[in-house]
């Protein structure tokens, strides 16, 4: 199985490599717009669909410090898509350099059970869980800080601070009385 | 004036929106220039239909002028109503040799042979198409110009688009057709829709065709809006192909605007998990509908973004091919021309 590993190739000099994977192919695209325009560090983006990635690439590709799941929460399929690609990474990742990222959360369409899914998701992998809004400009913007802060400790350019010691801060965590049914 | 050319005047104008209304009647040509000039300063629709009501009466027009004007209204907007298409099969000889005057002669001598009152318009478009109106009528009836039928054919193809006939008028327009253009049979094409634009493109295949090639050069990715050299796309080679498998299945470019496409499964159920339905013997029918308001573009869509799984199953890409999307599914090998195998799941 060829899973991406974390800390089998060196890192570039004040260089920041993420990884976005989405199954929808269009939230990536103006994040990655807008994680390359950081002047303080050399920032890479990879965009992928889904895992694995393709061995052709395995040769070019850096380092990877980061691995964002793109979730759109009114599309189960989107949801199933970063389950299943969860396998093909290497557990050395779940230690504070993954992350979910969820849009559509306020769209009344979305049924609980799903957000809900993916909070239990998050939390049993230790990862944080970030809500971002994709429609208008200054939602990409305040998602694209939020990714920048998480890559840059993850990428080790954060002095006093590692991505195992962030995401035991950040992680998301489930109330206990999450499977009780809400008054809405 | 009588009561029939009033309702046909009101019918018209209820039609013809204002802001085409002036055009339509220019190209018309029956007003004079006053009254012309009088039409385009009224405002409002109940005070031009008066107007031209009143202008019928002065200028004695009959209700063939009328019918007129709506053949022009209907030639220059043909994307309204529903047209089904109608194909000929077996031509004869001379089938290719018709001409325009010929036709015309032939397909009115004949159709007056078989319905005693009917009313006959028939007009040739600038791009090779003959448009024929109908007012159909019968023994006791004159023909009713508020019901009629438009017929479009291009000479030289076995193509005829129709608007609505009913069951007792078909077998009258199919000998007529039949006839005139010395082919053996008029057959229902299985395809219908609101746009005869895209419904003759997609016959005709007049839309961009991409064909599968053994080194396809490069192909630009109409998504990828990445120059940036730190931006890199892990799938792009899968997410190309998958569009060149799309573009051939469907065509590249603008897509003729098709509404929906119905299957109708006379097929036994299958299903492992559920034995009670699995166990009877007659099949299972169900009718499947797509509809969209390109039903073309999203079903590309889907291919080319993954959901609908590549190569593109035959269920789908025969919609552009066989230039139909009305089809019957039964269990059998291939039948009659209208339906198809099924495919394992």
């Amino acid at each position: 199985m060829s899973l991406l590993k974390p800390f089998s190739k060196l890192p570039g000099l004040n260089t920041a490599n993420i990884l976005l994977v989405e199954s929808e192919e269009q939230f990536q695209q103006s994040l990655a717009d807008g994680l390359v325009e950081e002047t303080a560090v050399t920032v890479n983006v990879r965009l992928a669909k889904s895992l694995p990635l393709p061995k052709e690439n395995e040769e070019s590709r850096p380092r990877i410090d980061l691995v964002v799941f793109i979730i759109n929460l009114t599309s189960e399929l989107s949801f199933q898509s970063a389950e299943a690609s969860l396998k093909y990474l290497d557990p050395g990742y779940f230690l504070g350099k993954v992350c979910f990222m969820v849009t559509n959360a306020r769209n009344a369409s979305v049924p609980t059970e799903r957000l809900d899914a993916v909070r239990k998701l998050a939390a049993a992998l230790h990862c944080p869980l970030l809500f971002a809004e994709d429609q208008t400009p200054d939602g990409v913007t305040n998602a694209t800080k939020r990714l920048l802060s998480i890559l840059k400790v993850s990428a080790g350019l954060v002095p006093m601070a590692t991505a195992l010691y962030l995401s035991s801060l950040t992680s998301c965590t489930v109330p206990p009385d999450i499977d009780q049914p809400s008054f809405d | 004036m009588d009561e029939s050319k009033k309702r046909l005047v009101q019918r018209l104008m209820r039609k013809i929106p204002t802001k085409m209304l002036k055009t339509t009647l220019e190209k018309w040509g029956r007003l004079t220039g006053e009254q012309q000039r009088a039409m385009d300063s009224i405002q409002s629709k109940w005070a031009l239909t008066e107007n031209l009501l009143a202008i019928c009466e002065e200028n004695e027009l009959a209700v063939k002028h009328l019918t007129e004007l709506e053949m022009i209204y209907m030639i220059d907007n043909p994307d309204q109503g529903m047209w089904y298409a109608f194909q000929l099969t077996d031509p004869g000889d001379d089938a290719q040799s018709v001409d325009l005057t010929q036709f015309k002669e032939q397909f009115k001598s004949h159709l007056r042979e078989l319905v005693r009152e009917v009313s006959i318009k028939i007009k040739k478009h600038t791009d090779e198409a003959v448009w024929i109106r109908i007012a159909w009528g019968d023994a006791s009836s004159h023909p009713d110009h508020l019901k009629p039928t438009y017929v479009v054919h291009y000479l030289q193809t076995p193509y005829v688009f129709v608007t609505r006939l009913t069951s007792k008028q078909k077998p009258m327009l199919s000998q007529a057709m039949v006839l005139s253009t010395r082919y053996q049979y008029f057959k229902d094409a299985n395809l219908s829709g609101r746009n005869l634009t895209a419904i003759r493109d997609l016959l005709m295949r007049k839309y961009q065709q991409v064909f599968p090639t053994k080194y396809p050069s490069p192909l630009t990715e109409r998504k990828q809006t990445v120059t940036n050299p730190h931006v890199e796309r892990e799938q792009a080679k899968p997410a190309a192909n998958r569009l060149q498998m799309a573009c051939e299945a469907f065509g590249g470019g603008t897509l003729p605007q098709l509404q929906s496409a119905v299957y109708k499964l006379e097929t036994k159920f299958r299903d492992h998990t559920n034995t009670l339905m699995t166990e009877r013997e007659e099949p299972f029918r169900c009718v499947v509908k797509f509809s969209s308001t390109n039903l073309l573009e999203s079903l590309k869509n889907c291919a080319s973004s993954g959901i609908a799984s590549t190569p593109v199953t035959p269920l789908l890409s025969s919609i552009p091919l066989k230039g139909k999307n009305y089809f019957v599914i039964t269990d059998n090998g291939p039948g009659p021309s209208s339906q198809m195998r099924q495919t394992q799941n």
